[in-house]
């Protein structure tokens, strides 16, 4: 796989910098859009992006279950809600508020960029045959034997998750009082 | 051996606190049963410790020290409850259990009409005990405190009939003046623990003619500061005012802390405390001198005093000015023996005016009474003894110790003329005032006409005949104490027989006494003649040289003044103000702060992205 | 080359995602940006791992993915409970715990 990709590696870096830069538009999409469906969509297609980031940095696994639990999951369960609680077109207003932040958020774009800075990474000398890497049974490999309680844990908490959703929903509350502002 | 003295103290203590807790539940009969009771106990256990140290010979007799246990031990100061059982404290065991018994009895009758009965036996119990623990006390330290629990005592004592304001307000007065004493006597305690480093009685006294040359400048301060304590405690110039305001208490009291044993303190620490006086003499020619000036300052006050309590007060102030000048000289053991005899007659004194004031429904007033020796027989006798004996009558016990004094202030080593002098002086003013009350009283038609007087009854005279026997026979114990207490100041007193000055001495007193009954026969015009004549000296003795007023002027306004000074600026606008305003800014800061706390989560999230881009700006750039 | 704009990428990704959830009103479009930001670690975990030759990253981005997805669930019920009877969808007015 490694052969192949050092071959076209110029092809390789074009089209990862052109994915990249569609993430971010995207992600600029999610934020400046007055709809929340077009926000919604806007974040399927930046998810979509990275799983083919995934992809061209040998995640296979990952990137797939990008899609499908991302993508596909989590994604559809927003669209669900956006339908029930109305995508209602929101004004926005230029206030003192907004412009603060916006400075803020540029300063630490300006510090996170200070760490491209850092020089380059070295490789660690793993077990992992160069051709496994990132498949799905290199993973698994991985989950059941070096990270087992992480994994463990992690079921535990979508249970909780689960039990715990079932518990707001099944809530029957009094309706709150209309507040008009 | 003495081990069973522990007990003398334990039965007074246990007597305060029992009817302190429990007084209110008891009988009036068993409240004063129990009080009277305590004290009579005392006074047993003191005759058998008596007993048991007249088994000794003479030499063992000093320094028997009964330790309870080790309190205080800290590096090398070692301080134990112990008391120390020597000839000196077994003689004011005596005189304070044995009269303190006697009135106990004279207060059932004189208080029976008291709602608060319990309470005023509870207080004296809690008065014999603090004067047991002061006298007992085997250290400086035990001293001091019960030095300062019998001013305690005291200001209950005085202040006993709460809703009275003159009580209270002399009461405060004598509890003042005593702390300025307790403060001297602690300073003093200070100094006697840097030079000796132990507070113990034997310890210092057999350390301290070693140490310190003649007129050494330590030891004198020391001596000048316990004198500071015992000067106030014995109502000595210039500490002398509390004395006569005290009288604000119920006559018993009177006879018991201010006549016979409280005020008897200031004597037997000089006495208690000798080694060191003799190191000074420079303080004991100032001792004399003080005593004998007082003597004579109060005489002359008592000499126009109306109210009979004053009167005897002043003429208390003014045998004790005799007994310092006895003790001043170094005839330490005339002095207690004046001090014994003195407790006899001057109890009677006033257990006998208490009578009177009692028959009188509360007239104290000598103008208001008179021809009272045909209503009250026995209690006209009882008073004459003892007139005659603070006169010094001859063959009353009086004569003995006051004639003893008078000698010694000539021919002792350090007596001399002028002390002599105004002893003599003294004697008769003595003796004039006390007639004068005298005659005052008893002699005469009733000067107030709604009156009953009757005699008191028989719980009340029985005392006072005890005491009058006291007070005739007590003379003849006088070479038994010079002996008895021979031990402890280390030389039998020589007694000098000088036929010249006995007389004169003798003149002086019955002069005084002829002086007042012919004053008395006198009509009233050629009295007030008299009185006019003499109207600035008149007025001055009224008024107590007017002493109280300069205190007044000079310490007290002064202190008031500061007082509220400092309350106002000090306290008020200063500390209160701060912490106020302290208070007060922070709840306004964080009103201000809470105004931050919008409720609005983006808000929020906004206070972390700016928090987050500070720290990264520490964190990258340095 | 390529770790730097992987690095410049991923900042700009959690930066937009910042800004809006500071700007926007709206709770959903919030919380949207929140999974922009969990969305940003993913990727520098995942190109992380591999330059450095190590599955941990991806084990780690795995484990973000599985948090992520209980996160929203609960998240939208919790929005659904609040916003269900409101008549405005506006994070600004849920300021109760004010002072």
């Amino acid at each position: 796989m490694l052969e192949i990709a050092t071959v076209f590696d110029f092809t390789r870096d074009a089209v990862i910098f052109a994915v990249g830069v569609t993430a971010v538009l995207a992600s600029l999409g999610v934020i400046l859009c007055s709809s929340p469906i077009y926000s919604a969509l806007y974040l399927i297609g930046h998810m979509i992006c990275l799983a083919l980031l995934f992809l061209l940095y040998n995640a296979e696994f990952l990137a797939v279950v990008q899609i499908i639990v991302y993508a596909g999951a989590v994604m559809i369960l927003f669209l669900f809600i956006i339908a029930l609680l109305g995508g209602k077109k929101e004004v926005q207003e230029n206030s003192f508020h907004r412009s603060i932040a916006i400075t803020f958020v540029f300063i630490l774009l300006g510090e996170l960029c200070l760490s491209a800075t850092v020089g380059p990474t070295k490789q660690v000398q793993g077990e992992i045959p160069a051709d496994l890497f990132g498949t799905a049974k290199a993973i698994g490999l991985e989950l059941f034997s070096k990270h087992l309680v992480a994994f463990e844990l992690a079921s535990g908490l979508l249970l909780v998750a689960a039990v715990g959703v079932i518990c707001l929903a099944k809530f029957s509350f009094a309706p709150l009082r209309r507040r008009v502002r | 051996m003495f081990a069973s003295s522990w007990l003398i103290l334990f039965f007074p203590l246990l007597g305060f606190i029992g009817l302190s807790w429990y007084g209110n539940r008891l009988s009036k009969k068993l409240a004063g049963l129990i009080g009277c009771g305590t004290v009579g106990a005392s006074f047993f256990m003191t005759l058998v410790t008596l007993s048991n140290l007249l088994f000794l010979p003479a030499e063992e007799r000093v320094g028997q020290v009964q330790t309870l246990y080790q309190w205080m031990s800290a590096g090398s100061f070692k301080l134990n409850l112990a008391i120390l059982v020597d000839p000196l404290s077994v003689f004011m065991f005596l005189i304070v259990t044995g009269v303190g018994f006697v009135i106990h009895v004279y207060s059932v009758g004189y208080m029976h009409d008291d709602p608060e009965y319990s309470r005023f036996f509870s207080y004296l119990n809690l008065f014999i005990f603090s004067m047991l623990l002061l006298v007992a006390a085997a250290d400086f330290f035990f001293l001091i405190v019960g030095w300062a629990l019998v001013g305690l005592a005291s200001y209950l004592l005085i202040g006993f009939w709460r809703e009275k304001t003159s009580a209270v307000l002399a009461a405060r007065k004598a509890f003042v003046m005593n702390v300025i004493g307790d403060v001297g006597m602690v300073i003093a305690a200070f100094a006697i623990f840097e030079s000796f480093g132990t507070l113990n009685f034997v310890d210092v006294f057999v350390a301290a003619p070693g140490m310190f040359r003649p007129n050494d400048d330590t030891v004198l301060l020391i001596t000048l500061l316990l004198l500071v304590g015992a000067f106030a405690k014995s109502a000595q110039l210039p500490l002398h005012t509390w004395l006569p305001d005290a009288m604000e208490g119920p006559t018993p009291v009177s006879a018991l802390i201010h006549a016979a044993t409280m005020v008897t303190a200031g004597v037997y620490l000089v006495a208690r405390c000798h080694v060191l006086y003799e190191l000074v003499p420079y303080t004991m020619y100032f001792i004399a001198g003080v005593g004998i000036l007082t003597a004579v300052f109060a005489g002359s006050m008592a000499l126009v005093q109306y109210d009979i309590k004053r009167v005897i007060a002043y003429s208390t102030m003014s045998q004790l000015g005799y007994m310092f000048l006895a003790v001043g000289i170094g005839v330490y053991s005339l002095g207690m023996f004046h001090l014994m005899t003195h407790a006899f007659f001057k109890a009677l004194l006033f257990l006998a005016a208490g009578s009177v004031i009692h028959s009188l429904d509360g007239e104290q007033d000598i103008r208001k009474m008179g021809g009272l020796q045909r209503v009250m027989p026995l209690t006209h006798a009882t008073f004459l003894i003892g007139a005659l004996a603070l006169a010094g009558f001859p063959l009353t016990s009086g004569y003995f110790s006051k004639e003893a004094i008078i000698l010694s202030s000539y021919h002792a080593e350090m007596g001399n003329f002028v002390f002599w002098a105004i002893a003599v002086l003294t004697a008769g003013m003595t003796a004039f005032y006390i007639f004068r009350v005298y005659f005052y009283t008893f002699v005469g038609g009733l000067r107030s006409p709604g009156a009953h007087p009757h005699e008191s009854p028989m719980i009340m005279v029985v005392p006072l005949a005890v005491l009058a026997v006291l007070a005739l026979l007590g003379g003849l114990l006088g070479p038994w104490v010079d002996s008895f207490l021979s031990p402890v100041f280390g030389r039998v007193v020589e007694h000098h027989h000088d036929g010249a000055l006995e007389t004169i001495a003798l003149v002086a007193g019955i002069g005084g006494i002829a002086t007042a009954g012919l004053l008395y026969m006198v009509s009233k015009d050629r009295m007030d003649l008299i009185k006019e004549a003499m109207a600035p000296i008149y007025d001055l003795l009224f008024h107590k040289y007017y002493v109280d007023e300069i205190y007044d002027f000079l310490i007290v306004s002064p202190t008031k003044a500061i007082g509220a000074f400092l309350e106002q600026k000090a306290e008020r606008e200063g500390i209160d103000f701060v912490v106020d305003e302290v208070g007060l800014q922070v709840k306004e800061v964080s009103r201000g702060i809470s105004l931050w706390q919008s409720g609005k989560v983006r808000t929020y999230a906004l206070n972390m992205i700016v928090g987050m881009v500070t720290i990264l700006l520490f964190v990258v750039f340095m | 080359m390529g770790e730097q704009f992987v690095l410049l990428i991923s900042a700009a990704i959690f930066c937009v995602g910042t800004a809006g959830f500071v700007i926007r009103k709206n709770p959903l479009i919030m919380f949207m940006s929140v999974e922009l930001m969990l969305n940003s670690v993913n990727f520098l975990l995942v190109t992380y791992s591999s330059f450095l030759n190590s599955l941990d990253g991806q084990i780690f981005a795995l484990m973000i993915m599985a948090v992520a997805a209980a996160e929203v669930v609960v998240g939208l019920a919790i929005i659904l409970t609040i916003f269900r009877t409101r008549h405005d969808m506006d994070v600004d007015h849920i300021d109760v715990l004010k002072g």
